[in-house]
């Protein structure tokens, strides 16, 4: 049997693919290589409240908690307070994982797209040099998947794009290394997501604890791959876990590992195939988070191959609307924040404290650059050489 | 004796996945639910090792 599109991985990205595809009448089938959509989660969970305005998810079942705000600690411990909305990407919702990823693929399954389990893809099927489809293998059987479009959902570690020719490997100042655990019987009875920042804590990185309802919260760690040491960040995560006074009496219910792309976004499009998701390195750089990403990019990219089918072209050129989309859609964000990552990835712990200090009492809700500068400058001026490289970011964004 | 190359604990192995992302060499892959190194293509560059957050992947020499 041959499908319209195949999708490699049925992590948010993929599913959301699936569904508008097979909405728009494609004939789509998923291969997933676990057992369980949506498990081992390797995430901390935490997601804009943007999300609802797009109405992909049904019912409440994937909310743990809804958060009012972000608290972000510098190394000395100032804090700086964000509500939900500027704090952005991370900040809304604290979900469960594996339920959300479950409630996706049960809307592309809806919607028309089968998906077959313990399925791995091992490479492209290739006509000459037109793809065709996939080689699978599930258990001990290898087999062909034919296919006019591949789409790589594959996760940070995709190797379908680097089948089709886009180079995806990450260079290790690109990748954060993360652990979590999800703790019982600890004390975090504010709705508030919290970052520690410092390069003692995390290095490159930051420490995140999200609250999930009762006396249960997600405490994770995120350490830039090339400041890390082998096991690094569990040990971090370790000593920042037994130094917090909440986490006392706190014993663990979960515990994951995680790899995040902090990377520039890569091509996606190919003849025949597309990226999406963690594989197209669809996530915030300087916060690590990639399922807002995932859904309005995957909705983009279904909706062109459901466009390519009723067109029956599926060359690089039809397919690059779904490139034109994202890029419109976010892609000028990730390349911004990818520069102000670079950037900021340099600061030591005194500028980050002496930006925290400037910022502590700053009304974010009034926002606007020129204020915002006056308001770091006026306290520190010396801060004024070191964030000189982002307000010229700032003003070519908006030029 | 030849250098030590990388070789995963799959008890310790969470699936991340990150070790596959940066390999140079292409040398790790999914061999089930785990990471898995291929010796033949490993050059004992030791990022894997490095980088993986639950120190589960150490050098051997086979």
């Amino acid at each position: 049997m041959k499908y319209d599109a195949v999708v490699v991985g049925a992590g948010p990205a993929g599913s959301v693919t699936a569904r508008f595809a097979a909405e728009s009448g494609a004939k789509v089938l998923i291969v997933e290589r676990r057992r369980e959509v949506g498990v081992p989660v390797l995430c901390g969970e935490g997601v804009s409240r943007k999300i609802d305005k797009w109405n992909m998810l049904e019912g409440k079942r994937w909310i743990a908690s809804t958060m009012d705000a972000a608290r972000i600690y510098s190394p000395d411990g100032t804090m700086v307070k964000l509500s939900a909305e500027m704090a952005g990407a991370e900040t809304g919702y604290v979900i469960y994982r594996d339920i959300f990823d479950q409630e996706l693929a049960r809307q592309a399954v809806k919607a028309g797209a089968k998906i077959m389990m313990n399925t791995r893809a091992t490479g492209l099927l290739k006509d000459n040099d037109k793809i065709k489809g996939i080689k699978a293998k599930q258990f001990d059987e290898e087999f062909e998947i034919e296919a006019d479009v591949v789409v790589g959902a594959d996760g940070v570690e995709s190797k379908v794009g680097q089948w089709g020719g886009i180079e995806t490997r990450l260079n290790p100042k690109d990748l954060e290394s993360c652990a979590q655990y999800t703790l019982t019987n600890v004390e975090c009875k504010d709705a508030y997501c919290d970052f520690y920042l410092g390069n003692e804590v995390a290095p490159g990185g930051y420490v995140w604890v999200f609250p999930k309802g009762k006396d249960v919260a997600n405490v994770g760690i995120g350490v830039l791959a090339s400041r890390s040491e082998s096991g690094m960040a569990k040990k971090l995560l370790d000593k920042f876990i037994a130094n917090d006074p909440r986490f006392k009496n706190g014993e663990p219910i979960r515990f994951l590992a995680g790899a995040t792309p902090v990377a520039p976004p890569v091509e996606t499009v190919r003849d025949n195939l597309l990226l999406v998701g963690d594989a197209a390195r669809h996530v915030d750089p300087i916060t690590g988070g990639g399922v807002t990403c995932c859904l309005q990019g995957g909705k983009i990219a279904g909706e062109t191959i459901g466009m390519a089918v009723e067109k029956q072209q599926f060359d690089q050129e039809t397919l690059s609307t779904y490139e034109t989309g994202w890029r419109e859609a976010f892609g000028k964000k990730l390349k911004r924040n990818y520069l102000v990552k670079e950037i900021v990835l340099d600061f030591d712990d005194k500028t980050l404290n002496m930006l925290a200090d400037s910022l502590k009492d700053y009304k974010f809700e009034e926002i606007s650059t020129f204020s915002l500068v006056k308001a770091l400058v006026l306290k520190h001026p010396t801060l004024l050489m070191k964030l000189r490289p982002l307000m010229k970011i700032s003003s070519e964004a908006k030029g | 004796m030849g250098k030590p190359k990388a070789k995963v604990d799959k008890k310790k192995c969470l699936a991340c996945g990150g070790c596959i992302s940066i390999c140079p060499q292409d040398a790790l892959y999914w061999c089930g639910d785990k990471a898995s190194v291929d010796e033949e293509n490993c050059t004992s560059c030791a990022l894997c090792i490095r980088i993986c957050p639950v120190g589960a992947i150490h050098g051997e020499v086979y």
